[in-house]
């Protein structure tokens, strides 16, 4: 206990000298590599490693260089045929890639695998797409224990919203 | 059902149980994460020790360990983000409201387990963390539409990898977005993050209002997220957790 409150008087101390700095670059440019984690107490969920063997995740637009180490095989030059990767665990769920070769070239990279947990098939982007709102929902049709909005709101509605369904025991 | 509301860190926090209230003395260590925090952190308190380090009576490696810890947390966020979310003011102050709530509510989640509660719902001013389940089914929370706080824009269900829901928007109470100079005003009027954690949650909510649309596919591919945006014309976008709650559909 006492040697992990060292550690984190330590890099904290750090981090006041990285401030200072940051402070001093009027930009707050911050460093774009990653700092080591000064110790996040309590249940913070850190963003999930990314296994480094992971298959470039747009299949369409690969180049043979950035899907060549998914290949299980090693493609002699003038080689042709179909290539299967090995099974790989990403933030996504499980990947596997196929690749098509004709001649030594990259012809096609097909994605034969791609679930989340619950083993259905997802897309490996997560992209933020337009979305339509389908109906008008309120706090109680849409069967919600909790609001949640701006913090700004929260000295009006957000909170009449959220006792509104306190009160009813909803 | 049991429900326990009370007021801290200038917010309502409301929290429900599956089952029956917890003991008394479960929610009075919840309370006091919430003031513990308040009374470090508060920038509306003079006399937190954060005052006193933004007023320059009392030096950051003189302040406490906690202070100095969350600091680094919240700098260490700032890099992970490249910048988009930051502690500081344009002025050089250190503000800390952006982390601290998330942190507030991550001990209060840590007392509730440590009680031995399993199935709670904690909502503190508009942030949301559960554990567990209600009668057997995952707990659900609405994300309010900012064009008519009466109605809600979606409702999800929060388990698994999900656990956490906070929204930011662009004029947020004690203005705790700050943009860097010459950026242009945030194209987002409102932004809400699913997360298994509620600082990841919170800090990339913040984060995706500051930076805007043209660095939110860099964020979602940095973090496991799911997100709900909203911008200036009520126009919105969502990742596919999003795409399928109830109230969206794919446009």
């Amino acid at each position: 206990m006492r040697a992990r409150a060292l550690v984190l008087s330590v890099l904290s101390s750090v981090a006041v000298l990285t401030v200072g700095w940051q402070l001093g670059t009027q930009n707050q440019q911050a460093p774009s590599a990653s700092v080591p984690d000064a110790g996040a107490p309590g249940p913070v969920a850190s963003s999930t490693p990314t296994p480094t063997p992971t298959p470039t995740p747009t299949p369409s637009t690969s180049t043979p260089a950035s899907v060549s180490p998914s290949a299980s095989a090693p493609t002699p030059a003038g080689a042709s045929g179909t290539f299967t990767g090995s099974s790989v665990q990403t933030r996504y769920g499980a990947v596997q890639v196929q690749i098509t070769v004709e001649s030594g070239t990259l012809t096609d990279v097909t994605a034969l695998h791609l679930t989340d947990d619950d083993q259905r098939s997802v897309s490996i982007s997560n992209r933020a797409a337009p979305v339509l709102r389908q109906e008008v929902l309120s706090a109680q049709s849409a069967n919600v224990q909790g609001v949640s909005g701006a913090t700004y709101t929260s000295d009006g509605y957000l909170t009449s919203l959220q006792s509104a369904l306190d009160q009813a025991g909803l | 059902m049991g429900v326990h509301v009370f007021t801290t860190m200038g917010t309502t926090v409301s929290l429900r149980f599956a089952g029956p209230t917890a003991a008394a003395s479960a929610l009075a260590g919840v309370e006091d994460a919430f003031d513990e925090h308040d009374r470090r952190f508060s920038l509306y308190r003079p006399d937190s020790e954060l005052s006193r380090v933004a007023r320059g009576e009392l030096a950051l490696t003189r302040s406490s360990v906690e202070l100095r810890e969350t600091y680094a947390e919240a700098i260490d966020w700032s890099a992970r983000t490249g910048g988009a979310f930051t502690p500081h003011r344009p002025d050089g102050v250190i503000d800390l409201s952006g982390t601290v709530k998330a942190r507030a509510i991550a001990a209060a989640a840590h007392r509730l387990d440590a009680a031995g509660e399993t199935d709670w719902m904690l909502v503190a001013g508009g942030d949301i963390l559960v554990a567990g389940a209600i009668g057997g089914e995952p707990w659900r929370a609405g994300v309010v539409d900012p064009d008519d706080r009466g109605a809600l824009l979606t409702a999800v269900e929060l388990g698994g990898r999900r656990l956490a829901l906070a929204t930011s928007g662009t004029a947020e109470r004690g203005e705790h977005i700050w943009r860097g100079a010459g950026r242009a005003s945030a194209p987002y009027s409102q932004v809400s993050v699913l997360a298994e954690g509620i600082m990841t949650a919170d800090v990339l909510a913040t984060a995706l209002v500051a930076a805007g649309p043209e660095r939110c596919q860099e964020l979602v591919d940095r973090f496991d997220l799911e997100v709900l945006t909203v911008d200036l014309d009520g126009a919105l976008t969502a990742t596919a957790g999003f795409t399928q709650a109830r109230g969206l559909a794919r446009s």
